[in-house]
């Protein structure tokens, strides 16, 4: 059987991001979608972040780098895997990339005040969006370098569709921050001796945020916003080039979603988002269907004696109720989201682990084979 | 006797996905209908249990919805707004200085804030009991999934060791008081029967308890399958591939919930195991079963 296709897409396209919810299996696709791509005769970079340490280990990832490492042909021939062009594999260290974003990035004399300064460790790590963002930064930085045909972003687990998508306007919004400077400007000026004193001066607005949250965080998130003061211009123009790649039409998206109730309402309203905001909807990918019983199963229950037959109608029963289930998620699904072409992709008896796995989860992403 | 349903906070988080919100509701549910005051909070979720257990209205007011059972989705702004009153009290100084367009916009990246001042209305109620105004028997708490869990919980203590003596960090000693007393407060790891779910619940506990000192009470399962099918029931079945393969996907997803019960075991808490569901739609009476289970399974 054959259905609908995302081959065009991943001959034409540059970038690929994976987005949905946590917890559908957006990781495992991302792979899967690389190296079909990579089968197709492109070169592709799968970029995941916080795989199952089976997948990773299957890629061979085994050394858990932030670089991209080729997934070896001998390790995808152990699986009876040959792809026309290398396969490339890298994790995601997000701490590790915004530190590496701050070296870059600073001016000599403020990098260490700014990577041993508290705010920054929030930035980097708690900040809602942070981690959004600098996976888009990353994923702007291999754009310019990977010499990958085509780039896999798998994405965080975001609760959010609009944490994601505004990831970069809001970190941006932190780093670059009108009211701050409306805020502290007095203090930003003044030298540190002087510090708190310009910003207990600095009129009702500061006191009384003084109060609540301590006078001394204040002062310090002053200090953090003069240190990074300096490199805003680049920020800016960075961010700048991530949006702009978001939106360029060399970039595409692939919604992960599941069938069931939850998982359902989140991808719809992703994929709202996705659309308003004009970005590229290559294809809904419904993961982990519940596939239908055999036809035959009713007919082989003839003859069979109890507990069993009993036993055997309840299982029967159950499974068709979950894929019944499935179905209706799956139709409703494609009511909300066409003309973006749906793909759905059966749960496999085990989990997606190793490269035949993946192999055959990407024949459902080819249209080589399918459920509906 | 002090089991799980005894604790006063009830902390519930996991993984994207396992469920923590169907185990947050169903332990409300079941809690309320043993006549305590519950109020069962979600953490800015666009009022999904709300939708889930048929209130779709309540906002981030504690709102009684039925007996027993007071709801609220705590939202940043609401909350901060309860929090600064509470300092100043001058509602107009608030509206002059919190109220303003900069200010509001500032005051999102003050790290922590956010959190401290949502987690500090939840225990500002824990905090009513036995019987000041807002004070309630259970509070039930749908936290985000992991990594969001634990920057919200961990918040006290890390402004506790962070910040220099100042309004927020004597807030804080007295949230983690509360969060750290293994009488009152106990977290319950939501997982599910696949890999990823149970490193997760694995790595959560290890996070709670050294680093945040929280008492891990209860682990639930979701979705759990019990073997039904043996080996001879396989060779009766010779013949009949249909069947064949149903039960050996059934016992494969058998063998995986027993995977999972064997690694999860390694928590040292009590594991309970929720049936799987197959309904198109959770409802009610789901989660009413669900609530009831998980009493009986973790008294």
């Amino acid at each position: 059987m054959s259905g609908p296709s995302l081959e065009e897409v991943l001959r034409r396209r540059r970038v690929l991001v994976c987005v949905g919810a946590g917890g559908v299996g957006k990781t495992t696709l991302a792979a899967a979608v690389a190296m079909r791509a990579a089968a197709l005769g492109r070169s592709a970079l799968v970029c995941t972040i916080d795989p199952a340490r089976r997948l990773a280990n299957a890629l061979g990832l085994t050394w858990l780098g932030n670089a991209p490492t080729e997934v070896s042909t001998e390790v995808l021939a152990g699986a009876g895997i040959q792809l026309a062009a290398p396969l490339q594999a890298m994790m995601l260290d997000l701490k590790a990339s915004w530190d590496d974003l701050i070296q870059r990035q600073a001016p000599p004399g403020q990098r260490d005040r700014i990577l041993k300064n508290r705010f920054y460790q929030t930035l980097s790590t708690a900040l809602a969006g942070s981690q959004e963002y600098i996976a888009l930064e990353r994923l702007g930085q291999l754009r310019d370098r990977s010499d990958a045909e085509l780039i896999v972003l798998d994405t965080p687990p975001t609760a959010h569709a609009l944490d994601f998508l505004d990831a970069p306007s809001r970190v941006l919004d932190f780093l670059d921050n009108e009211a701050a400077r409306w805020l502290l400007d007095p203090a930003l000026r003044a030298s540190r001796l002087s510090l708190r004193l310009a910003l207990w001066g600095g009129g009702v607005a500061a006191k009384t945020i003084g109060r609540i949250i301590g006078g001394d965080t204040l002062e310090e998130l002053a200090s953090f916003l003069g240190a990074v003061s300096g490199m805003n211009d680049r920020f800016r123009e960075r961010a700048r080039a991530v949006r702009a790649l978001l939106a360029s039409p060399e970039t595409g998206f692939l919604l992960v979603a599941g069938a069931t109730p939850e998982r359902r309402e989140e991808a719809l309203r992703f994929h709202a988002v996705l659309g308003d905001r004009g970005l590229q909807r290559d294809g809904v990918v419904v993961n982990r269907v519940q596939e239908e019983p055999p036809a035959s199963a009713d007919a082989e229950l003839e003859g069979l004696s109890e507990p069993l037959r009993g036993t055997l109608l309840r299982t029967l029963g159950e499974a068709r109720a979950l894929s019944e289930r499935d179905r209706l998620g799956i139709r409703l699904l494609r009511d909300g989201t066409a003309p973006t072409p749906l793909i759905a992709i059966p749960r496999f008896p085990a989990e997606i682990h190793d490269l035949r796995a993946l192999w055959r989860a990407g024949s459902y992403l080819l249209g080589e084979a399918a459920i509906l | 006797m002090s089991g799980l349903l005894d604790r006063r906070l009830l902390l519930v988080t996991g993984k994207g996905g396992v469920g923590k919100s169907t185990v947050a509701a169903s332990l409300a549910l079941r809690l309320a209908a043993a006549g305590l005051r519950t109020l069962l909070c979600e953490v800015n979720a666009d009022r999904r249990l709300g939708r889930m257990l048929g209130h779709p209205e309540v906002g981030p007011d504690v709102a009684d919805v039925e007996a027993n059972l007071s709801m609220v989705d705590l939202q940043p702004d609401a909350a901060m707004r309860e929090y600064v009153l509470s300092k100043i009290r001058l509602e107009r100084v608030y509206r002059a200085v919190f109220e303003n367009r900069m200010v509001r916009y500032f005051l999102r990246f003050v790290p922590a804030l956010a959190e401290t001042v949502m987690l500090g209305k939840v225990l500002w109620h824990l905090r009513q009991w036995p019987d000041a105004p807002g004070g309630f028997d259970r509070i039930v708490m749908d936290l985000p999934a992991t990594g969001h869990a634990l920057t919200l919980l961990g918040v006290p203590q890390s402004l506790v060791s962070a910040l220099p003596s100042g309004p927020m960090s004597s807030e804080a000693d007295w949230m983690l008081d509360l969060l750290t007393d293994p009488v009152i407060t106990s977290a319950v790891l939501v997982s599910l029967p696949e890999e990823l779910p149970v490193n997760e619940t694995l790595e959560l506990t290890d996070a709670l308890r050294t680093r945040l000192r929280i008492r891990v009470g209860a682990v639930v399962l979701n979705q759990s399958v019990e073997s039904r099918f043996g080996p001879a029931d396989l060779s009766a079945l010779a013949g009949r591939p249909g069947l064949s393969g149903l039960v050996q996907t059934y016992e494969e997803d058998a063998r995986r919930t027993e995977e999972a019960v064997e690694r999860l075991r390694a928590i040292d808490a009590p594991l309970l195991r929720l049936p799987r569901l197959v309904r198109p739609e959770i409802r009610r009476e789901e989660l009413v079963s669900l609530g009831d289970a998980l009493a009986e399974g973790l008294r």
